[in-house]
């Protein structure tokens, strides 16, 4: 579903951001990206949306290779493509119905046909009582509910997730993951960039390590606990 | 919504001004047309013409190119003009006979042959007419006033497109600042996949209907201090504005302002748009 080949990426001339990344993530699979703050982790979910272009190496999304994509196809990648920010992105002037209404008005979907998914994503994330809620009167958690279900709302292949449970208790991050889990099992391919170990330890899934803008480690962590280094 | 009055109220304000500098303009302009019907060709005989000759004289100046309007002015008119100028002193007239006086033609032209060399080209064709000998025609009073009226237009163009460059800033900017406060919808947009066209459609029709909106209010703010000062301004003006024939837009500017007020509207959002989005 995703390739990386020998991708670098450079913001500045001097500043590499990553460097020489060779990745690979099937279909239905489930991988924590790990790793301390500034190894890139940010960095190779953007290249994966499209909002980056890597200086040398191919990106290959569902068989499709997004650095030489012309700029209109991009939007029509991200159609297949749910993204949670960590800072959410929602629009604060907006309420919640509306943020997440937005993935299915982009793609052209009728009135009614908004009005169910949306309703019945938001009942899906325990939200559905505050859809006329301005966001900005939400807490952390709820406005983290809505930003995933604004990801999941068309039913992505993909789903990219950048430190979803930066800010939540652990409550709420047993819901999140709970979440991505349940989106993976109706099988989207989930890729979530954190540096929370307690969800790494309780996801169970995948671990690819960065550091400095490489891999420098990859684990398939089985549900026995048995670490087997790649 | 804040931001949308805001931006209406500056794209009103800022055309305000362009249609009032217009007013002035098409006015003063009107005024100075008006100034130039004394722009005027005499020939002069010194006998009466007879009836024939008159007519075939008549006719032949009437086809040249340029003619508006030729009069015949007899000795007895020609007399009659000069003491109403005297008036007061017609004593001085006394016992002349309008003998003296010459008869003549008055030449008046069209507006577009009233500048120097029209007027002198005329004039040689005049001349070139048989019977015709003396040509008048007032070569300095033609010649500075159209010295004024170049001066004017230089004037004109340079004030008017001072004031178009200053509001194209304007209203340019103040748009860019309205998109740049909803960038976040923009990007948002961008992030969940809508095209550019369904990204831009919203904020291009806004900018229109922002630009229509304030060059209507503009023309409608004009309309109100015209009408202000046609009926207030002639306590302290030597002239009554109601009478002096101050006239307000012509339909063809009005028209120009409204499109150009939706075209920048329209333009501005596009070139801002351009900036913000990036794919």
């Amino acid at each position: 579903m995703i390739q990386l080949h020998n991708v670098s990426l450079t913001y500045q001339q001097d500043a590499s951001a990553l460097n020489n990344i060779n990745l690979k993530i099937g279909k239905g699979e489930f991988v924590f990206l790990t790793g301390p703050s500034g190894a890139g982790k940010t960095s190779l979910l953007r290249l994966l949306y499209g909002a980056l272009t890597p200086k040398s190496g191919q990106v290959l999304i569902d068989g499709q290779n997004i650095t030489r994509m012309s700029p209109s196809h991009i939007p029509l990648l991200r159609r297949t493509i749910g993204v949670v920010f960590q800072d959410f992105k929602l629009l604060h002037n907006r309420t919640v119905f509306e943020n997440v209404a937005i993935s299915l008005e982009v793609l052209g979907w009728g009135r009614a046909d908004v009005g169910k998914k949306t309703m019945h994503m938001l009942k899906q994330m325990g939200i559905e009582s505050k859809y006329n809620l301005i966001t900005e009167r939400l807490s952390g958690g709820e406005q983290q509910r809505v930003a995933l279900a604004r990801a999941l709302v068309n039913d992505p292949k993909i789903l990219l997730a950048d430190e979803p449970t930066g800010n939540l208790d652990d409550a709420n991050k047993n819901q999140i993951l709970a979440i991505f889990k349940e989106a993976n099992v109706r099988g989207t391919t989930v890729v979530v960039a954190t540096h929370d170990r307690r969800l790494i330890e309780q996801g169970h899934k995948r671990l690819v390590t960065l550091h400095k803008g490489e891999i420098v480690e990859q684990m398939e962590k089985e549900t026995t606990g048995n670490a087997q280094t790649f | 919504m804040f931001v949308n009055v805001v931006t209406i109220g500056t794209i009103t304000l800022a055309l305000l001004i362009v249609s009032l500098f217009l007013l002035v303009f098409v006015n003063i302009e009107s005024a100075v047309e008006n100034w130039s019907e004394r722009v005027q060709v005499t020939v002069y005989f010194d006998k009466e013409l007879a009836p024939q000759e008159l007519n075939e004289l008549h006719g032949k100046v009437s086809a040249l190119p340029g003619v508006y309007r030729v009069s015949y002015v007899s000795r007895a008119q020609a007399l009659k003009r000069f003491k109403s100028r005297l008036k007061g002193q017609e004593t001085l007239l006394e016992g002349i006979k309008p003998e003296i006086l010459p008869v003549s033609f008055e030449i008046a032209l069209k507006r577009s042959h009233r500048d120097m060399v029209s007027v002198e080209n005329f004039v040689a064709q005049l001349k070139r007419v048989p019977g015709i000998t003396e040509v008048q025609y007032g070569e300095e009073w033609v010649r500075r006033f159209n010295s004024f009226l170049n001066y004017m237009r230089i004037l004109g163009a340079l004030l008017g497109g001072f004031l178009v460059i200053t509001v194209i800033f304007i209203v340019s900017n103040t748009i860019k600042l309205t998109i740049y406060s909803r960038r976040d919808e923009l990007e948002v947009m961008s992030l969940v996949g809508a095209t550019r066209f369904f990204i831009k459609a919203p904020f291009l029709l806004e900018g229109f209907i922002q630009g229509l909106a304030g060059s209507l209010l503009s023309i409608v703010l004009l309309f109100g201090l015209y009408e202000l000062f046609l009926h207030n301004s002639g306590n302290f003006l030597s002239f009554n504005p109601v009478t002096s024939g101050l006239a307000f837009l012509p339909p063809e500017y009005i028209f120009g302002l409204l499109l150009a007020g939706s075209g920048l509207g329209f333009i501005g959002s596009l070139t801002s748009l351009k900036r913000f989005i990036t794919v």
